[in-house]
């Protein structure tokens, strides 16, 4: 079964060393590898350093990618997720004695206090979820992945993936049930 | 579609049917249709879900960053290519051209004392003609 790839011309086109296509992959799929690695680890130097591993690992593949088999696309995410579970992996086995620094990365200072703290509780409420709930959530509102994408990506059914994502999202929900009032 | 399906729906995927899986959205459509109060209460508690969730940091690379990863694509590092040429044919076809340019250099230089200014001038001329020097740290 081949897939319908909205990347693949232009991953042919980097395989081929084309500058021009190298910057217009990096400003289509740098800020969704970076929030992706931000989500999934919550801290803003490593998301960095996941993204950068994304893209050294994608310029090595286009020159022999082939398209048909799987979108580029989902295959940035299955490496962007490998290298996210390598780290999360290690902190489970080296426990930082801080947690990790956050970046200020959101809106400019002049946005009022409670926004800002509305923000940061969602941020840490989401990082605060079981792992596989965080990607389930991550995968499908973050990323705007399809149920069939995001559960191939997870290795479950999608039915594991629709019960993943309520889980998660009523998790959330309580815990941050009086910033809805 | 049933309101517990419904329900399901809209805890899982939001409240945006227009997010929902393809294959559901026709049927929770017509839910919708047949009971709507129902249906909008569910859909308001899940897009309150959508508003906390969309509320979370949302980072965009630094240029730093997105200079970095450029650079580090295969066409921005034309030094690789030129050691890449240099380890295949042509570069073994330079090296012996440039054993070549050293043996004439050597005879050049022999004759330095002797030799006319002009005939040294045009001697190495030739020499860079030949492109030597782009096979020696040129902008090639």
């Amino acid at each position: 079964m081949t897939v319908n790839d909205p990347d693949q011309d232009l991953v042919a086109r980097v395989g081929r060393g084309d500058p021009a296509a190298i910057q217009a992959l990096v400003a289509r799929k740098l800020p969704r590898m970076l929030q992706l690695a931000h989500r999934m680890l919550n801290d803003a130097v490593e998301a960095e350093d996941v993204a950068q591993e994304v893209f050294l690992r994608a310029w090595k593949q286009a020159p022999s990618w082939v398209p048909g088999a799987a979108r580029f696309d989902t295959w940035l995410h299955r490496v962007a997720l490998n290298l996210c579970y390598d780290r999360l992996r290690r902190r489970r086995e080296q426990p930082m004695a801080e947690p990790p620094e956050q970046v200020d990365t959101g809106p400019a200072p002049d946005r009022d206090l409670l926004a800002r703290d509305t923000r940061d509780r969602v941020t840490a409420a989401l990082g605060a979820l079981p792992e596989r709930q965080r990607e389930a959530v991550v995968l499908c509102h973050y990323q705007e992945l399809g149920n069939i994408e995001a559960a191939g990506l997870m290795g479950v059914s999608v039915e594991a993936l629709e019960s993943l994502l309520s889980r998660g999202r009523r998790a959330l929900r309580a815990a941050l049930a009086d910033l809805k009032e | 579609m049933t309101f517990e399906r419904f329900q399901l729906l809209a805890e899982a995927w939001g409240g945006a049917i227009a997010r929902w899986p393809a294959e559901t959205q026709d049927a929770a459509y017509a839910f919708m249709a047949a009971a709507p109060e129902r249906a909008d209460a569910v859909l308001a508690e899940a897009r309150a879900t959508d508003a906390l969730l969309d509320a979370a940091v949302s980072p965009a690379p630094s240029a730093a960053l997105r200079d970095h990863v450029i650079a580090r694509a295969p066409a921005a590092r034309p030094e690789r290519a030129r050691l890449w040429r240099w380890m295949t044919g042509a570069g073994v076809g330079a090296a012996l051209t440039a054993a070549t340019a050293a043996g004439v250099m050597a005879g050049v230089n022999l004759s330095l004392a002797r030799a006319p200014v002009g005939e040294d001038d045009a001697l190495l001329t030739a020499l860079y003609d030949t492109g030597l020097a782009d096979d020696f740290g040129g902008s090639s």
